[in-house]
């Protein structure tokens, strides 16, 4: 059966909360009450011309306007899928980061939803009502907010560790030329003075090449590596 | 004699085992929660996450064709038949499809990836039973199937070579004859397999009879690929549902569990089925190489977007390919802007690891590590 007939046998069926079947983009979906997921899950997967045995996928999606619920179910039987959807409009007031749509979990028709809805639930904080065992399950259990909403902001730590995040990543900002610039210039004057970029090692000193400049050391007294200071660049890749 | 005082602080109880997450038999960075009664485990619990990398996330902040490198990244050991899922997905969408001859090179290094992927799988699961010598056996195969890859690709591990349109690089001539040459001895090579582990009756008496998935079982826990088939239902969507045209054309067989050893569904089952799996790659590819057609390898509509990108109209697509680890979907939603609003995967390893947690209970700890094993998980894709 193609998703038409299929939509028709659920509506002959009577089942509570069926919505009409939208065929605009390139795979169909049919759009279900949030109260009608179960029975028409459960229609679908005991009816023996529907059959359909599988549950692949529970999806969230966030749009502008709504949340979207998404069941992806299929049957190896018939060779046939159909899409379900559940859609919550955004309310006017509150519909920001701690909006949390509630649908009626389906892990009890379908074991495999109960993974799928503990990562809709983590990522995306769609509340699954009589869920089994809900907690998060890819972050940790102390996490805040869910990462998969479009206006989710970024923690600037988790548990002591500074999460710094750059307003503009490193491989769209680019190298800093004008500083790359002036360093080489600085090393050009230094070279012109005399001064070496590399000291010798110290002799007797038994880790010569250690942070680059190892200080002469006298016997019993600790080495101190000073850290490595600025680039190696001798100039001559410069140009870039 | 001795007489034993009696003490009062002795005494038995229940004891709880992290397995994993740094654990070999784990097959990456998962952590299973046990509940021990002795040696018997009473309850598991997954922890999964450790790996994860937030792909969706990624994926909607980048371009299409952008994501098909991080769709690599998800089952590592399966880098062609990730791509190819994405490449479908993102076609649907734009209403494309490949050119013939991209079509057939798909489904050779697709089958390619196939059995290099299995060959892991046959290898490791060697080492979690205890045998260290197939695995050395695996990786020799597959490393001329990654010699193989890198001809066309550049890469061997994380290939980006299949694209939304067809195909990153055209082959030729001498790749094809090398491909076939490969089948022939890996033929000979399947046989010594056998010999070393499949009839080994250590390694049967350590598979056979162990975590036993009932069908209906698999069904509803959403399992797939392997595992499935391991259970004896005969579901193959290059058969049933063929998603590339060469399926449709090509001769094969589904290989599925019969219980040879033990109860239908064991351990072994999954495991032979995938080594016949192998073989019926090696079938596929033999048919396909002398019939791949002359022409375009890119669809030219949409070597366009690779200067500006690809904007498909509003809407979405589920696509569903035949991995070596079951069935992989993305889902796709557009607004009809540059990247996706949603870009969802169904990664196979994630649902078949959720029936762990019923398998195990009732079993002994070293059948926990065979059964884990059996299962053929990647962690990369299971966390995203």
């Amino acid at each position: 059966m193609n998703e038409q007939e299929l939509h028709g046998k659920l509506s002959g069926a009577g089942v509570a909360g069926l919505g009409e079947l939208d065929t605009t983009g390139p795979d169909p979906f049919v759009v279900v009450e949030g109260s009608g997921i179960r029975p028409v899950l459960s229609f679908l997967r005991d009816d023996p011309t529907c059959r359909m045995e599988m549950l692949h996928l529970v999806t969230g999606i966030e749009r502008e306007d709504r949340i979207e619920v998404a069941y992806h179910v299929s049957s190896l039987e018939h060779h046939h899928s159909l899409t379900l959807k559940v859609v919550f409009p955004r309310p006017e007031a509150g519909g920001h980061d701690d909006w949390r749509p509630g649908v009626p979990s389906v892990a009890d028709i379908y074991p495999a939803a109960d993974w799928h809805e503990r990562e809709q639930w983590d990522l995306l904080g769609i509340e699954f009502e009589g869920h089994p065992d809900m907690r998060r399950i890819l972050l940790p259990d102390e996490w805040i907010g869910h990462p998969l909403r479009k206006d989710y902001s970024y923690p600037s730590e988790h548990g002591g560790i500074p999460l710094e995040l750059d307003a503009v990543p490193m491989y769209e900002r680019g190298p800093d030329w004008e500083r790359e610039e002036k360093v080489r210039k600085a090393k050009k004057e230094e070279r012109k003075a005399g001064t070496p970029l590399r000291q010798p090692p110290a002799p007797g000193s038994d880790r010569p090449h250690a942070g680059g400049q190892a200080p002469a050391s006298s016997k019993g007294q600790r080495h101190v590596i000073e850290p490595h200071s600025g680039d190696d660049d001798d100039g001559k890749s410069g140009a870039h | 004699m001795y007489a034993v005082e009696e003490k009062n602080d002795v005494f038995t109880e229940e004891l709880k085992l992290n397995l994993g997450p740094q654990h070999p038999s784990t097959h990456g960075v998962l952590r299973v929660e046990l509940k021990m009664d002795g040696e018997i485990i009473t309850a598991s619990r997954c922890d999964i996450g450790y790996l994860h990398r937030c792909a969706e996330k990624i994926g909607e902040n980048v371009t299409y064709l952008q994501f098909t490198p991080y769709t690599d990244r998800m089952d590592y050991l399966a880098s062609m038949n990730n791509n190819l899922a994405w490449s479908l997905a993102v076609e649907k969408l734009i209403d494309v499809e490949a050119p013939e001859r991209a079509q057939w090179i798909r489904v050779i290094v697709a089958e390619l990836n196939r059995i290099a992927s299995h060959l892991i799988a046959f290898g490791t699961y060697g080492i979690d039973i205890g045998a260290n010598t197939p695995f050395f056996y695996a990786f020799r195969e597959r490393e001329s199937i990654m010699a193989l890859l890198e001809r066309p690709s550049g890469a061997r591990m994380l290939y980006n070579y299949i694209r939304p349109g067809g195909v990153g690089h055209d082959v030729d001539d001498q790749w094809l004859a090398d491909v076939l040459a490969f089948c022939d001895e890996f033929e000979r090579r399947w046989k010594e397999y056998n010999t070393l582990l499949t009839n080994s009756h250590i390694f049967i008496k350590r598979t056979a009879n162990i975590g036993v998935i009932p069908k209906d079982v698999a069904l509803a826990y959403g399992c797939t690929g392997p595992v499935l088939r391991g259970s004896g239902v005969k579901w193959d969507l290059r058969r049933d549902v063929p998603y590339l045209k060469p399926y449709d054309e090509l001769e094969f067989d589904v290989p599925v569990g019969e219980g040879t050893h033990g109860s239908l569904g064991d351990c072994w089952d999954r495991y032979w089925v995938r080594m016949r799996e192998m073989m019926e790659s090696i079938r596929i590819i033999r048919q396909a190489c002398p019939r791949v057609p002359d022409g375009p390898f890119m669809d030219k509509k949409t070597s366009g977007m690779y200067k500006t990108p690809l904007k498909p109209k509003p809407g979405e697509a589920y696509v569903r390919c035949e991995n070596p680890r079951g069935e992989l979907g993305f889902y796709v939603v557009s607004e009809g802007g540059t990247s996706p609003i949603r870009c969802r995967t169904r990664a196979p390893s994630f649902c078949n690891l959720a029936v762990l947690d019923v398998l195990l209970p009732g079993t002994m700890i070293a059948d926990g590590v065979a059964i884990i094993g059996s299962l053929d998980i990647v962690l990369g894709e299971v966390d995203r």
